[in-house]
């Protein structure tokens, strides 16, 4: 009987006591002031897409002379379009297909190499085993930009600055592709399975095919969708592959966009306070060129964000 | 093997050539001590120290501030949120560099009415040098903070029941939950994003160089360590210098990594 009692008498003085009137008031004063201070960041966060959106529908005059947010038409935006696509900027099919080139040869390096590698780590004991994992780790943790000028200088003493293998095989270096395999193969669950495989006389390749891989299709989706969304956004490696020695036939997207900017004509007086915003096409193109440029990390963002969070958690930044 | 051809060769090819003088000849430190002596790299590092102080304010401020604020919502609630904070991580890169041009341009940007009140008449004038630090911290607050949003959330998602009701128990309040309980129990993550983004500040690249060109140099094409590497390697050839930076900075990051991994816990090597 007396169990029973305690228990009683926790959960009444857990129960909160009745809502008075200043207290719901109380209570509710607290969440608008929490929902409005969520929606002010979040305004600062959404403007500019919301611009990049309703500018994209705009001519030329509209955006100069309207107001900021003004709409234009949804017609303006299939002429905006032909602008990009075959008018003014006609480069920017061979820019986009460079991207999914290189972000995608990239990425299959990566799933390629590091799956392997992270299951070689986990499924043997070896010698340097854990020298090799504490590298794999700094090497994740390492930003990228801090390899590129090393990457540039190399690439400049092999004689590939100009081949798109000096972008590709970096991209294909995904170090945390390496160290997640290596912590989804590590678990009992997964050497209990291995060691059942050998005992039915498994070879290590079979163990490895018809085991280890058919499990880590999880891991092989989050290497995908964070090796690409770095690929596709990386700017600084192509630029000093290609941009420094003027290669615009292999400029990924992030280089075509960095281009709009250096057209402009120059403006007079050469001093800073008369410099205003020159761009090769309306400013209208050039929104849309970088909602289109942009569309395939969104639509990743979209299908896995989940991923991406719990990649976060791990250790991986793109 | 990959970690080798483009990790580790290339990291001991740099290090080799910033040991090397213009012929090849073994120099020592004399290019770390040349490209100091020169005059650009303390500014350089300044400028980014200044960048980095408010990038990293930002960060501990806001980003914990909006973390905190969400978590006392239901999940259901601050979904939506989280992800329009995260949208613009698509942007990154050179995209958002082009975008906050738009942002600072007079008479286009949405924000026409900030840039009035503060009497900006032309994109030179948001451009100023005293701005360009809070310029740079805007993107990259913009393109980045979603992210770390996402896991200081996902932090405080791991913070147990129990404990949050034992505290509500002992009469703390919302505030002296978050501030007591909750942010000694995340510290390690902040730990984790405060060193990540130093080291990522570091490097900061895009933003000075798209503006500097942008501006047909009016704006400092040196302003940051990278900036003045690659100036110093494609402008001049001195690819010895360049590689003397690339090692400063790239010991900078290793420092960073080994103390994440040596020293946080977050990640286990058995």
């Amino acid at each position: 009987m007396r169990p029973v009692n305690i228990s009683v008498r926790l959960d009444v003085s857990i129960t909160p006591r009745p809502w008075s009137p200043r207290r719901l008031l109380a209570r509710g004063a607290w969440r608008l002031i929490v929902l409005g201070v969520l929606a002010f960041a979040a305004i600062f966060f959404v403007v500019p897409i919301v611009w990049l959106l309703l500018e994209s529908t705009r001519t030329g005059p509209q955006s100069q002379f309207g107001s900021p947010l003004g709409f234009g038409s949804f017609n303006q935006i299939l002429a905006n379009w032909q602008v990009l696509f075959s008018g003014l900027l006609g480069q920017t099919g061979t820019w986009l297909a460079n991207s999914a080139l290189y972000s995608g040869s990239g990425v299959l390096i990566a799933v390629g190499l590091g799956i392997p590698a992270g299951y070689g780590l986990a499924a043997f004991d070896f010698i340097g085993r854990r020298p090799l994992l504490i590298a794999t780790m700094i090497a994740m943790l390492i930003p990228s930009n801090a390899l590129v000028l090393p990457l540039v200088l190399e690439a400049h003493s092999l004689k590939v600055l100009s081949s798109p293998l000096a972008v590709i095989l970096p991209y294909g270096l995904f170090p945390f592709g390496v160290y997640i395999a290596y912590l989804y193969f590590n678990t009992p669950r997964v050497h209990g399975l291995l060691a059942a495989a050998r005992i039915d006389g498994c070879t290590e390749w079979q163990a490895f095919r018809a085991v280890a891989l058919p499990l880590s299709t999880p891991v092989i989706g989050l290497v995908v969708v964070l090796d690409f969304i770095a690929s596709w956004t990386n700017y600084f490696l192509p630029w000093a592959m290609y941009s420094a020695f003027d290669l615009p036939g292999r400029y990924p997207v992030t280089l075509g966009i960095a281009q709009q900017l250096m057209a402009g004509p120059s403006y007079g007086g050469g001093l800073l306070r008369d410099l205003q915003l020159q761009t090769t096409a309306p400013p209208s193109v050039e929104a849309l060129l970088i909602l289109v440029s942009c569309a395939p990390v969104i639509i990743v963002l979209l299908i896995a964000q989940r991923w991406i969070v719990s990649g976060r958690l791990q250790g991986v930044f793109v | 093997m990959l970690l080798v051809v483009v990790g580790i060769w290339p990291a001991g090819y740099a290090l080799n050539l910033a040991l090397t003088s213009f012929g090849g000849a073994f120099t020592g430190l004399t290019n770390f001590i040349n490209t100091y002596n020169q005059g650009f790299l303390v500014p350089a590092f300044e400028h980014v120290a200044t960048f980095m102080a408010i990038w990293l304010t930002a960060l501990i401020v806001i980003v914990i501030g909006l973390s905190l604020v969400m978590h006392t919502l239901a999940r259901r609630v601050s979904a939506p949120f989280r992800f329009l904070f995260y949208l613009p991580a698509a942007f990154a890169g050179s995209a958002s560099v082009l975008v906050w041009l738009f942002m600072l341009q007079p008479g286009l940007s949405p924000w026409d009415f900030v840039l009035h009140m503060l009497g900006y008449k032309t994109l030179g004038d948001s451009l100023i040098s005293g701005n360009l630090p809070i310029v740079y911290a805007l993107i990259a607050f913009w393109t980045g903070a979603g992210s770390w949003i996402l896991v200081i959330h996902g932090a405080l998602a791991n913070v147990p029941d129990e404990v949050l009701e034992a505290a509500a128990l002992d009469g703390a309040g919302p505030v002296q939950t978050a501030l007591r309980v909750k942010l000694p129990m995340i510290k390690k993550w902040i730990v984790y994003m405060l060193i990540v983004a130093f080291a990522g500040g570091t490097q900061l690249f895009a933003e000075p160089q798209l503006i500097s060109q942008v501006s047909q140099r009016l704006v400092d094409p040196l302003w940051s360590p990278n900036t003045l590497a690659t100036y110093l390697a494609f402008q001049y050839d001195n690819f010895n210098y360049a590689a003397a930076i690339a090692i400063d900075l790239l010991v900078v990051a290793v420092v960073c990594a080994g103390l994440l991994v040596f020293r946080t816990g977050l990640f286990k090597a058995d």
